[in-house]
């Protein structure tokens, strides 16, 4: 939500809804491998603390948002040593009428030294785990065409190219954009792995929910 | 601008291009267009409250205000003038006025439901608990929806978290949370997930565990389905806090079944099996042995548990799980601790250490996971197990120089966590002088190596053998602080640089890097590198020190405002957008995430950092920027400084400090311990003081030389007088305590050789600070003018003897070459700058007594005066030449990294020289403007 926007403003939405919003919430917690509890608190520092120049340091705000409205989606998995082995942070979105309900992967993020332990796959399939607890009919995610250590990883996590979103990605210094995959993997709900079936023209970043 | 859910109403559709333009950062026309508008339809506030959006944002915030308060005294129930507020007085950073604004609205609207939730999180944003609560329930009358109900429960238990009596939080508030709670249950009206975590939250609070362990298990805590195993994470966290041991123990048990990999329940099993053990717990004869199934309570059952665990992995075909090694290792460490023989059941850590290096010796991570174990080891071990790891890594035929070299990344990955393994056992640190050297001679050959894997890395990627380069660069840094040889340092700069060249994204080479420039005095070269590590949010509060502390004290003074600006930035914003993100968890039901949102905007409100660039700004505007024959008064009241009050949460200071953001794999007992970063933290807080009440005696000085004609008007002004000046006097005599302190910390301090920990330097200027105290308090008794005057003389005479006699410790080079050696004193940079801060307080002092003496004609006085005028602008101008004078060695032909890395210091030097003589010639100017 972009603070400057006067109309359309949080509120409205909100009221228009008034209930919590379809998303039961619940206390993030740490999980995965060999990983301890910790507060969140130590979490917000932890993420940026992070100087990996390939890992997304996201705004405040952003991760503040993520943990106000899907707190269940956002996992941390943390060493015996207290390092922050890695991350993932989603949300649940789309209607449930056009069977278009799905969980979906915003960040994943392993820190370097962490990294071939298997720790993205493990994340990944709790993510997909509570999409599939809240009836979601796949998960979906986005990543960069050039990406292709990701892609060869989604891929083998079952993984497949929806369709490519043309310049997803705005570059800066002068770079063109990029364009980005949106992949997705069914889940169980979907019994005939309709959500999943290939669409063979490229679409706009303003064409996409 | 996103579409208005209903635009029939005409008066959207003119506001309409306004919203447009204020969007899209248009905010000139978007004042023109509301003028327009508003000549044709005057009473159309909305368009005034956006016309003043318009003016805040381009920064006439007095304007922009009273247009708001304009609109505001109308008490507007229109949709469009209260939203359009509400977003004028959050940039304002007035979100109080929300409250009045919704307050005004629902008592003439009383039964809208949207003014009323608006109202709510008007409250919210600005934490009236109590207000909330009542909003809440008013809403929940109008329109019986759960959310509203729980919102008010919600700001109960707030109400709770805040008091500062905890016995009202858990005799009144929560209990009263509670029984509204109750009633929804009994009503069987709970409807949402959020209401269950609720109810479990006031329950935890009040230490009603089995109460709450209860509705976890019961039909309530079936609705606690979101995240993944969210009854069973609740029911552990009561049972400890219960101390039910056995289903501790058996939980644990359970879970770990399912995923072997899961560190924390393997925790819990080892605590609640030596518990059970201690109170030598047996199971029941029948039946099953507590709710969660079988427990365990042998060390033998434990020790089978392992190894078990150990060997499912053995026999897994793909990726072998960490998790049950490590477990093996921690049951030896407990069991050790415990003084239990059975840990040989387990096996010797040494081979268990080996076997895992064999397992994972090629992932970076296996340094980080047996540096914690490495303690298992005895002493005599320590080469063996080194010897038993190299054999386990493939190198190469050895060559001339007899070292071998591995042949891809993973016997790269191999060989480097050896090297890592054998510096934590301080195998390295044993070596002598020769045997340092020789290592780093393999370091670096195993650097250059290693580079040949990374050809097609990317500019953004590391290369494979850059933590050879950081080690080699750390043995240099142990040979510089043994041997105090800065050639050592030199080289370390340049193995560094060199590093940097071929990894250009390597954060912990330019962490290094900028460290040792700022110990070297150097501060230009180190912008660069922070700029370049691109910090961002909590970033300028975790690392922002690593810049600020050094900017100022080393003379590079517009470097130092600039950076300091930027984490101010950080800390502004943050109370903005914490309060946002707590009215989202509201409506999102998220309630346990409220507190947790609290305590983060708190904890960086109350951060040291924040204080620390708080005051260190304030007194760079004062020294650098200020217009010393102007007011004093106005640069003090522009930046909101008042003497009398203390901003500074000395009692809850928050050291966010990341002291260990530069990797390093010392041995323990060279590692940071709790007792360095108190010390650090103390340091730095009695440094923050000494700044603080500078900046409160200076502000101080302003009120008084502005206090209504001091000296005309004979005695009727003293009382105002005396008030303001004992002020003055307290700060004063605080100033003199910390001093105290200060003196006692610094002879306290030990020499930390941690290569993270630098004490701060600062403090050894302490001694010269007593020269502006002794100048206050000389100055300070104004009841007689003659000798008032006399006495103001005497001050200034001596301290311009002070002044001189600082000047001449500031002599000397400090870049020097001797005997074909560099050497450096950045000591006397910093006692410069100290100087010339000194200078800078001097002047304010003199340019108020000027202003005290200008009223009186006594010629006696002016004389007096103008005697220490020119013997101060002597000082001055002998600094000057001093500056000119000071010449610079050349710096000998030098390897190129090394070379690089000397250019760069004594550009820096030059730049700090440069800095602090434009400053003074900028003083003298001023000086010379107040005679009288």
């Amino acid at each position: 939500m972009d603070n400057s926007s006067l109309a359309g403003s949080l509120f409205q939405r909100w009221l228009a809804r008034n209930k919590y919003s379809k998303l039961r919430s619940a206390a993030p917690r740490r999980q995965g491998h060999c990983i301890e509890c910790m507060k969140h608190l130590k979490l917000y520092f932890y993420l940026h603390s992070n100087l990996d120049p390939l890992t997304e340091t996201y705004g405040i705000p952003f991760y503040l948002q993520y943990l106000a409205h899907w707190p269940e989606y956002f996992i941390v998995a943390e060493a015996p040593g207290g390092e922050l082995m890695g991350y993932i942070m989603g949300k649940a979105e789309g209607s449930v009428a056009r069977e278009e309900w799905h969980g979906h992967v915003t960040a994943l993020s392993v820190a370097p030294e962490f990294r071939r332990l298997g720790l993205a796959a493990k994340l990944m399939e709790m993510l997909e785990e509570i999409s599939e607890r809240k009836g979601g009919f796949f998960v979906d995610l986005f990543v960069r065409v050039s990406n292709q250590v990701a892609v060869n990883m989604y891929k083998q996590l079952g993984y497949s190219v929806y369709r490519t979103v043309i310049e997803y990605y705005s570059a800066s210094n002068g770079e063109p954009d990029e364009d980005a995959y949106d992949m997705r993997k069914a889940l169980s709900s979907d019994t005939e792995k309709k959500s999943i079936v290939p669409i063979p023209h490229p679409v706009r970043p303003e064409d996409i929910e | 601008m996103a579409a208005r859910g209903h635009v029939q109403d005409p008066n959207d559709r003119r506001l309409r291009p306004i919203y447009d333009y204020l969007d899209n950062g248009n905010n000139k026309m978007a004042i023109q267009q509301a003028d327009k508008l508003l000549k044709k339809h005057k009473d159309l506030h909305c368009a005034k409250v956006l016309k003043a959006i318009g003016l805040q944002r381009t920064g006439k915030q007095d304007e922009a205000f009273s247009l708001a308060q304009e609109v505001a005294t109308l008490e507007p129930t229109d949709d469009n003038s209260l939203q359009a507020l509400t977003i004028l007085y959050r940039e304002m950073h007035h979100p109080e006025l929300v409250t009045k604004l919704y307050e005004a609205a629902v008592k003439k609207v009383p039964l809208s439901e949207e003014y009323h939730s608006h109202l709510f999180m008007a409250y919210a944003r600005v934490g009236e608990y109590k207000k909330m609560q009542q909003a809440g329930m008013a809403l929940y009358k109008i329109v019986p929806k759960n959310p509203y109900y729980f919102w008010s429960v919600m700001s109960l238990v707030m109400q709770a978290i805040s008091a500062q009596d905890e016995k009202l939080a858990q005799t009144m508030f929560l209990p009263l949370a509670e029984r509204m709670v109750e009633k929804m249950v009994k009503e069987e009206k709970i409807e949402a997930e959020a209401e269950v975590q609720l109810y479990f939250m006031i329950l935890e609070r009040l230490g009603k565990c089995v109460e709450a362990l209860d509705v976890v298990r019961g039909p309530l805590g079936e609705k606690l389905t979101s995240e993944l195993r969210s009854r069973e994470n609740k029911c552990m966290m009561m049972y400890q806090r219960l101390q039910l041991w056995p289903e501790c123990n058996a939980l644990s048990y359970k879970l770990l079944l399912k995923n072997p990999d899961d560190w924390q329940f393997y925790l819990s099993y080892f605590d609640s099996l030596f518990h059970l053990m201690d109170k030598s717990w047996s199971q029941p004869e029948e039946g099953e042995h507590c709710v969660e199934g079988p427990v365990q309570t042998t060390v033998a059952e434990a020790v089978k548990f392992v190894v078990d665990r150990m060997e499912e992995q053995d026999k897994k075909e793909s990726r072998p799980l960490r998790g049950p090694y490590l477990a093996c290792l921690e049951l030896i460490h407990r069991l050790r601790q415990r003084g239990c023989p059975d840990e040989k059941e387990l096996g010797d850590p040494l081979e268990l250490m080996v076997q895992f290096f064999g397992k994972f010796g090629d992932k970076p991570c296996c340094i980080t996971d047996l540096k914690i174990y490495l303690h298992l080891l005895p002493p005599e071990q320590r080469s063996q197990f080194k010897k038993r790891l190299g054999e386990l890594v493939p190198l190469g035929e050895a060559g001339e120089d007899g070292f071998g070299f591995p042949g891809d990344t993973k016997a790269l990955q191999r060989h480097l966590c050896v090297c890592q393994l054998s510096r934590a056992l301080g195998l390295q640190h044993a070596l002598d002088t020769e045997g340092k050297l020789r290592l780093i001679t393999e370091l670096k050959a195993h650097y250059h190596h290693g580079l040949q894997f990374g050809k097609s890395c990317l500019k953004t990627e590391l290369q494979f053998s850059d933590m050879y380069c950081l080690m080699a660069a750390h043995v240099y840094v142990d040979l510089w602080t043994e041997t105090g040889d800065e050639n050592m340092l030199w080289q370390c700069l340049g193995v560094l640089e060199e590093g940097l060249s071929f990894s250009p994204s390597n954060a912990q080479f330019k962490l290094l890097l900028l460290l040792l420039f700022c110990r070297l005095g150097a501060f230009q070269p180190v912008v660069d590198l922070y700029s370049s590590l691109d910090a961002k949010h909590v970033q300028h509060d975790t690392i922002g020190y690593l810049l600020t502390r050094y900017a100022g004290s080393l003379g590079q003074f517009a470097a130092a405002s600039q950076s300091c600006n930027f984490s101010l930035r950080f800390f502004h914003s943050n109370q903005k957008d914490t309060s946002e993100y707590i009215i989202q968890a509201y409506k999102y039901g998220a309630f346990e995430k409220i507190p947790e949102f609290i305590a983060f905007r708190t904890r960086l409100n109350q951060s040291l950092h924040f204080a620390q660039v708080r005051t260190e700004r304030m007194l760079l505007d004062l020294y650098t920027e200020a217009d010393v024959t102007l007011s004093l008064e106005e640069s003090v009241k522009a930046m909101g400084v008042c003497p009398e009050e203390d901003d500074i949460p000395w009692d809850n200071m928050r050291d966010n400090r990341d002291l260990t953001v530069l990797v390093s794999w010392d041995p323990k007992d060279r590692e940071l311990t709790e007792e360095h970063r108190r010390l650090s933290l103390e340091e730095e807080s009695v440094w923050l003081k000494v700044r603080s009440l500078t900046l409160r005696l200076l502000a101080s000085l302003a009120l008084l030389g502005h206090a209504p004609s001091p000296r005309n008007s004979d005695k009727t002004n003293e009382n105002g007088i005396s008030a303001k000046s004992s002020t003055l006097q307290t700060l004063l005599s605080q100033l003199d305590q910390t001093l105290e302190t200060a003196a006692q910390i610094t002879e306290k301090q030990t020499q930390v050789h941690t290569l993270i920990y630098l004490s701060n330097k600062g403090l050894r200027r302490c001694g010269i600070w007593e020269v502006f105290v002794m100048l206050f308090i000389q100055f300070l008794s104004p009841d007689d003018s003659t000798e008032l005057q006399t006495q103001i003389c005497n001050a200034f005479k001596s301290s311009v003897a002070q002044l001189q006699e600082m000047l001449s410790r500031c002599k000397g080079e400090v870049l020097e070459m001797k005997d074909g050696r560099l050497t450096t004193r950045p000591s006397l940079l910093e006692t410069l700058v100290f100087f010339v801060e000194t200078v800078c307080v001097v002047l304010w002092v003199a340019s108020y007594s000027a202003s005290v003496l200008r009223p009186l004609k006594s010629s006696l006085q002016k004389k007096k005066k103008k005697k220490k005028d020119s013997s101060s602008a002597m000082v001055l101008r002998y600094y000057l030449t001093f500056i000119l004078r000071r010449p610079f060695s050349k710096i000998n032909e030098e390897c190129g990294f090394t070379r690089a890395a000397m250019d760069k210091v004594q550009s820096s030097y030059l730049g700090s020289l440069q800095e602090l003589g434009d400053l003074l010639r900028k003083r003298a100017d001023s000086l010379k403007s107040l005679k009288i």
